[in-house]
């Protein structure tokens, strides 16, 4: 049941009043004749005729780099200065279900025991409006991960286009039901016609409690089956760098030995030097065993840790892969 | 008070002792008084250490919770963190984050015996189990110490060597790799499972603690079992890549076992059901 009506023609007045309030606004735009998130400043540059951003909208919550402190070195000693965020209001706008579904799992470990304010302060500031999906591609298995279209986990506003290019908007949130009464200008009453959302069909083969079996079984590990099916897999990466729930990070200081910032860059458990111990060992040698980490990770570490989805089926890592490796192949065969 | 689970507190270097070739000890203070005073630990325990405009590298706290006011980490130069590290003097600043992870149970272990062995650079996580043994020396029965590197020159801590050897309340027992020997040398020569069988320490009411090379930790295992040990008699600590230190960055864990979080201290028996990610 929709609260309110966002006109297609409001959504211009609703860019204009979160940059206005020196908030940020982010939603699918062409740039290099791809969809991307980045920040706009006018509607005319949303893009409405997509799937899925290539880039999740992870990056607003935990940038791909980022200073968390400031130091010079003096004759007297060091200076070291903490940065703090600067919690500013974003709003992502046309994320879709899937990836919603994302933000919790990142939550769970930027604050497990120890809390990660560049992380929870951003995440605290960012409303996610959600557009339900009209489209779907072969890539897509939102529901075989048990998720759909019509999941709300993680949106704080979840929309339904319209017939007519309007959005019906369901506050999902306290966050959300705030930032409606925030911008009542640019929400109004009224209603429409939805249109009919596209559900991924379910891959028949995949068990996800199969699959959660099998990786807990711990002589899968040794098994041939990694190597086999993972063969081809490059260690490039790009499936970390898309995927919405991906997290790993270096910290790395940059500048001279003088001046300069730490900072947190995203890093990949797919690249070779990722577990590399100085002494030369590496626990993940092989391109196998770190694919291996990427899928435990997801179909074992996130749920048996906390409790919480390490996959949403959005098949960003399948569009993007340059050698066609497929995630749910895998899912399929551990679900043998 | 800054929330930032990533700034590192300022020490200075108060000392440093040459251990080894390309392996130093460096004894740090806290800049800050108060926290100098109310720094706290458990053996065990790991931190990061900053050379500012070079990053982050992980060791063990290798002094003992049971001397106050300062810590010790010992490290080998072999990348560049610690190659930034070794070119600083006394009285240089650098950075410290910790104490992180888990420890070893030392209070559980009153009135048992217990042996460390230790190889080469896993020295320092065992000498801060070691010290904070001998302080409290009547706690505990028979300590013994079965240690050893590639050759005489790359054994760590000579000195101490030489006082543990020199009380008669600790069994030393000093090995280097065949080939490593010199002509004055007068400890064993063997690798270090091989002479932990030969000294053959009883395994009743006994606990074992051990740390060095994957190779040596995987005979070592072997050799206790061997012995009679049980695996939850045995201990060892794990040295993983480390970047956070809080159970974020993702590179340390084996199978589902973050060691930054859960570790870096195990049981045999835990290590043994752990996913086969070494």
């Amino acid at each position: 049941m929709a609260d309110r009506i966002l006109k297609k023609d409001n959504l211009g007045k609703l860019v204009a009043s979160v940059n206005g309030n020196g908030g940020r606004f982010i939603a699918p735009v062409l740039d290099a004749r791809q969809v991307v998130f980045k920040d706009v400043t006018k509607a005319e540059e949303i893009v409405t005729e997509y799937i899925l951003a290539r880039n999740s909208y992870k990056e607003y919550v935990f940038p791909q780099t980022e200073v968390v402190a400031d130091f010079t070195v003096e004759k007297h000693g060091v200076d070291l200065k903490s940065r703090e965020v600067e919690a500013r209001e974003t709003v992502v706008f046309g994320a879709r279900p899937c990836e919603a579904a994302s933000l919790s799992s990142l939550r769970a470990i930027f604050t497990w025991d120890y809390i990660d304010e560049f992380y929870t302060k951003r995440e605290d500031s960012l409303v996610v409006v959600t557009v339900a999906c009209t489209k779907a591609d072969d890539a897509c298995f939102c529901t075989t991960v048990d998720l759909s279209p019509e999941s709300r986990a993680g949106s704080d506003l979840y929309l339904l286009e319209t017939e007519s290019g309007d959005y019906m908007v369901e506050a999902i949130t306290d966050k959300g039901r705030a930032f409606v009464e925030k911008y009542k200008g640019a929400f109004t009453e009224g209603s429409g016609k939805a249109k009919t959302l596209v559900m991924p069909e379910k891959i028949g083969t995949i068990d996800l409690e199969k699959v959660s079996a099998r990786l807990k079984d711990k002589n899968h590990y040794d098994d041939q089956v990694w190597a086999r099916l993972t063969r081809k897999c490059i260690g490039c990466g790009a499936c970390t760098f898309v995927c919405p729930t991906c997290h790993c990070f270096d910290i790395t200081d940059e500048g001279t030995q003088f001046a300069g910032e730490r900072r947190k860059n995203w890093d990949a458990c797919q690249f070779d030097t990722f577990t590399l111990h100085a002494s030369g060992h590496n626990p993940r040698h092989y391109q196998h065993q770190r694919w291996r980490n990427r899928f435990m990770c997801k179909f074992n570490y996130y749920p048996e840790k906390f409790a919480s989805k390490g996959c949403v089926g959005c098949g960003r890592c399948i569009r993007v892969c340059p050698v066609r490796l497929d995630i749910t192949e895998v899912m399929e065969e551990f679900s043998r | 008070m800054s929330n930032n689970i990533y700034l590192p507190h300022l020490v200075t270097i108060e000392d440093i002792y040459e251990e080894a070739p390309d392996v130093r000890s460096f004894r740090l203070v806290f800049k800050d008084k108060a926290l100098r005073e109310s720094f706290d630990f458990k053996t065990g325990q790991f931190g990061l250490y900053s050379a500012f405009g070079l990053g982050e590298s992980t060791f063990c706290i290798a002094s003992a919770p049971t001397r106050k006011g300062y810590i010790q980490c010992t490290f080998r130069k072999s990348g560049r963190v610690t190659g930034g590290l070794s070119e600083l003097s006394i009285g240089d600043t650098m950075g410290f984050r910790g104490p992180y992870g888990n420890f070893f149970p030392v209070d559980e272990w009153k009135g048992k015996n217990l042996v460390f062995i230790a190889g080469g650079i896993g020295l320092p996580p065992v000498r801060s189990v070691i010290w904070n043994c001998l302080d409290r020396r009547e706690e505990f029965g028979d300590i013994t110490v079965v240690y050893g590197a590639r050759t005489v020159a790359d054994l760590v801590y000579k000195n101490e060597l030489q006082h543990w050897g020199d009380r008669n309340d600790v069994r030393l027992i000093q090995a280097v790799d065949p080939g490593g020997q010199t002509e004055e040398w007068q400890g064993k020569v063997g690798f270090v499972p091989t002479v932990l069988e030969e000294a053959a320490p009883k395994a009743e009411n006994t606990v074992a603690v051990t740390c060095g090379p994957p190779i040596m930790i995987k005979f070592v295992l072997k050799a206790l079992e061997k012995l009679g040990f049980s695996d939850e008699a045995v201990y060892t600590t794990l040295e993983n890549k480390m970047k956070c230190g809080v159970g974020k960055c993702g590179r340390c864990n084996v199978g589902d076992v973050y060691v930054c979080k859960e570790g870096p201290v195990y049981t045999a028996a835990e290590v043994k059901r752990m996913y086969n990610d070494f």
